[in-house]
């Protein structure tokens, strides 16, 4: 315990911060357009796509505490090296493995991207009218690489301490906004098919991509931490957040209403009025609160890249920084490469979909190959060493 | 590349070590460790000759015993340390006295040396020493006697409630102090003397069975690493030995009142205390500490809490009401309630700046009067006041410099500032001030979040001796949390703090089984 180490047991995560990590990563930018998107196809019933997709990220999540489980103390990236290697040859786990990995910290890559130039876009049409969208994105990115500066358990940390900021002021508006509902509006309950259903919950994919950053957080979890617990938590409240607002988004403008809005749950918040009229409009107060969510998807994916980066490379805590730094630059041009906000959408339903592939198809196939090796418990004296 | 680097860590760790190694030697290790001779005049000037015959040190040649038939001894001692009539009566009379044999001076303190150093040392403390003829050993009798203030009440740190004794400059009385008032045989007190040339006595006092090993262990460790020629108050220790210097937050707590000292010690932390300063030292210390005061614990606990809860919306009022004026006045007028909003705009239509500027003028104006009035002498602090609250308030409003609504802030983030109880947490509010008050004129709400963001990943970075510095809330200790913003009656308190580790946890339930 020197000024610079900290005893092991701080190193690690609990329950509570794993759940609060899931949440708070899923919970960002996709609230706010989701109210549309999730009516896009079921119409009136909507609020059955957030539940169905997640449904989906749910199953997700607990494939990957599950992978998570098998390989205790090692993230996607070094147990990937395990599960394609022998014992004998690691370079090959490595040769084999590497697509994967590589497409893996690519998404992650790139999401981070989408969602900071969501943010800005957002940040810019509603709020800051005469600040250039490059302000925002580079402060976006400042904070992100600040956090990636610190050690791991400060992640988690700071998850825990923005989960209230976050969760409140959403869970009021969307309580606040059942004032002006009219409730005929969500009626007719059940018309949409099952497939259907199905369809409108792959397409809520990007609002609830983050879970797979759990692929490399889970490896830090204390022993005692119920990953599965964990991820159950973390996707049950993002859930009840989703529901509540798309339902609150139906029940305010109705369906074809919310069509013709770009950022419905910001249109909510317009409409809502504080009881006591302290605050007059809140979308300012809400956007303001709401960069706290938005920082927590951004700076946690890019913190699981650069973990992943840094690990890939076998390399240390410096290299985290330096990397953070220098791969800033690219990403801000990644930001700005979509011309318009059509764009932007279309790009980020695409990554929804990548999502899907890499949070749900990866820990599938990896736990397929797994189990057919028969691997597990006999890793667990290896992974100590792996580590 | 990695190779290179750990080669470079090697390098710097092994010169470290070589300064460390070369410093060791202390301004005392510069004096020869002469024997003490069997002449009475050889060892005089031996003392006077390594202390350059500064013009206090006295050496008073007498007679033991009768005038004639006695041994010749001398006694040397710096008149200014010394209680002069405790050398008269209990020294020089006594052994002068013709009636009986008599070796030894009748003082609680006494101790026998035979080199130079170890000499030199006590009579630098404030002892006499005895020098007799034909011994080679010489007789340290404690005569010390400084000047020192009384037990007074804490100046910085009020209660309505609560004992009003506080710390004095004087090591030993504040040493009394808390063992007085905690009469644990398992109070440990350690002595450690820092500062080559100032030797200053540092007491590092803990509680063995509550105090976890590893973190005493540090502390003293720290305290003995410290290498500095002169320790004036205790802030030099803490800023020597605290986690990180480039926080602005405090991650040791100071404090005058030695029932708030207790009262951490029976939680498990560790107290340090040094001569010549009122503030004695508590660590490891947390955030939420900063915002307790020991009064939370002598009112009932309704009142506590609900005082805890003001004390909160304060810090929150003092870091940020003026930014939060700034970014509604210019980035978000929309959000004040309308009537509000005309009765600023009609207040501010006079006013030549934006509103960025106008308050940076109020609050530096603010700063300057409170640091003035703090530094003028008492009967002239009043002055400051009726000044400032003329120039402040009425004046500027009427010309035309600032909007009223902006005085009602400044007024307001000062008063909220002071209703921290910790001095050190106030001033790195007050600190983190300013540069909101930028960010919120560039980006308006959305500048703040990003600020505040920072802080708040700076504040889960921070440690204080391992403890995280935001416990209980990240990580989340759901125990503490009775003594948090809540302070929740005693009979739900029934265990110590559980994130500072304490080796034994239970508080109150002596009587029954575990």
């Amino acid at each position: 315990m020197s000024r610079n180490q900290s005893s092991s047991t701080d190193k690690t995560m609990s329950t509570w911060q794993l759940a609060s990590l899931i949440t708070s990563t899923l919970i960002g930018v996709g609230v706010l357009t989701l109210p549309r998107t999730s009516t896009e196809r079921l119409a009136e019933q909507g609020w059955m796509a957030p539940l169905a997709g997640g449904g989906i990220a749910l199953a997700a999540t607990l494939l990957i505490a599950w992978l998570s489980r098998r390989y205790p103390g090692l993230t996607f990236i070094q147990y990937s090296e395990v599960i394609w290697g022998s014992r004998k040859s690691r370079w090959l786990g490595k040769l084999i493995s590497l697509p994967w990995v590589l497409l893996y910290l690519a998404h992650l890559y790139i999401g981070t991207a989408i969602t900071s130039r969501l943010f800005g876009e957002v940040v810019v049409t509603a709020v800051l009218r005469e600040t250039p969208i490059e302000a925002i994105i580079i402060t976006m990115f400042c904070l992100a690489l600040f956090l990636c500066l610190h050690d791991v358990e400060v992640v988690s940390r700071v998850n825990e301490l923005l989960f209230l900021l976050i969760l409140f002021p959403v869970l009021i508006i969307g309580l606040l906004s059942f004032q002006k509902a009219d409730w005929n509006q969500i009626l007719p309950l059940f018309s949409a098919s099952f497939p259907d259903v199905f369809k409108g919950a792959v397409e809520t994919a990007f609002t609830y991509q983050g879970y797979e950053v759990m692929l490399i957080f889970f490896a830090f979890a204390q022993p005692v931490a119920r990953k599965s617990q964990a991820g159950f938590i973390g996707i049950a409240v993002a859930i009840g957040v989703y529901t509540l607002i798309t339902m609150s988004g139906i029940a305010v403008f109705g369906v074809d209403e919310m069509q013709k809005l770009t950022w419905p749950t910001l249109e909510i918040v317009k409409t809502t009025q504080m009881p006591g009229l302290v605050l007059e409009r809140l979308e300012s107060a809400f956007l303001g609160v709401w960069v706290a969510a938005v920082f927590t998807t951004i700076s946690n994916t890019y913190y699981a890249f650069n973990l992943g980066l840094r690990q890939f490379f076998g390399r240390g805590m410096v290299f985290q920084r330096i990397m953070s730094l220098l791969l800033m630059f690219p990403l801000f041009y990644l930001a700005l490469i979509p011309q318009n906000i059509v764009q932007i959408f279309r790009v980020s339903r695409m990554s929804g979909y990548i999502g899907l592939v890499v949070g749900l198809g990866l820990p599938l196939l990896y736990l397929a190959v797994s189990l057919m090796r028969r691997q597990g418990n006999r890793v667990k004296e290896k992974g100590k060493v792996a580590r | 590349m990695s190779r290179f680097w750990q080669a470079w860590k090697r390098r710097k760790q092994m010169l470290r070590d070589q300064a460390l190694h070369q410093r060791s030697k202390k301004s005392m290790d510069k004096i020869p460790d002469i024997p003490v001779s069997p002449e009475l005049e050889a060892n005089v000037t031996t003392i006077q000759r390594l202390l350059g015959s500064s013009d206090d040190l006295l050496a008073r040649h007498f007679v033991i015993g009768p005038q004639e038939t006695g041994k010749k001894a001398v006694l040397v001692y710096f008149d200014t340390l010394v209680d002069k009539k405790v050398i008269d009566e209990f020294i020089l009379e006594y052994l002068g006295s013709p009636l009986d044999d008599r070796e030894r001076p009748a003082i609680h303190t006494l101790e026998s040396v035979r080199g130079m150093q170890k000499l030199l040392e006590y009579l630098l403390a404030g002892m006499t020493i005895l020098l007799i003829e034909g011994k080679t050993e010489a007789i340290v009798c404690g005569t010390f006697h400084y000047a020192k203030r009384g037990i007074e009440e804490p100046q910085s740190e009020a209660l309505v409630r609560g004992s009003r004794e506080g710390f004095n400059e004087s090591l030993s009385d504040g040493v009394s102090l808390i063992r007085k008032r905690l009469k644990d045989p398992a109070l440990r007190v350690r002595l450690i003397q820092v500062g080559e040339r100032t030797r200053t006595p540092v007491n590092v006092l803990f509680i063995e069975d509550l105090a976890p090993e590893d973190v005493v262990r540090e502390i003293v460790n720290r305290i003995k690493g410290i290498q500095i020629d002169g320790i004036l108050e205790s802030g030099y220790i803490e800023q020597m030995i605290q986690d990180s210097t480039w926080s602005p937050f405090p991650q040791i707590q100071a404090t005058e009142r030695p029932d708030k000292v207790v009262a951490h010690l029976l939680e498990g932390k560790v107290a340090i205390l040094t001569e010549g300063t009122p503030f004695a030292l508590i660590a490891p210390a947390i955030f939420t500490q900063f915002y307790q005061s020991a009064e939370d614990y002598y009112e009932r606990f309704l009142i506590s809490s609900m005082i805890r809860l003001i004390r909160m919306m304060s810090l929150f009022v003092a870091l940020l009401l003026p930014s939060l004026y700034i970014a509604f006045s210019s980035f978000h007028p929309e959000m004040i309630p309308s009537r509000l909003v005309i009765a600023m705009a009609a207040g501010r239509s006079t006013v030549p700046f934006p509103s960025v500027i106008e308050a940076f003028l109020m609050e530096i104006t603010m700063e300057i009067l409170r640091e003035a009035s703090i530094r003028l002498p008492g009967p002239i602090g009043p002055t400051i006041g009726i000044v400032g609250a003329l120039v402040v308030g009425q004046a500027a409003v009427q010309a035309g410099l600032v909007s009223p609504i902006m005085v009602i802030i400044v007024a307001l983030t000062t008063i909220g500032s002071f209703a921290t109880p910790s001095y050190s947490a106030a001033i790195s509010i007050r600190m983190l001030r300013f540069p909101l008050m930028i960010l919120a004129g560039a980006f308006g709400l959305y500048g703040i979040m990003t600020f505040l963001i920072i802080i708040f990943i700076h504040l889960s970075a921070l440690k204080s001796f391992g403890i995280p510095y935001m416990t209980p809330i990240s990580p989340v200790y759901l125990k503490s949390m009775r003594d948090f913003i809540f302070r929740a009656p005693f009979f739900w308190m029934k265990e110590r703090p559980e994130m500072f580790n304490p080796p034994d946890p239970s508080r109150q339930n002596w009587g029954e089984d575990k």
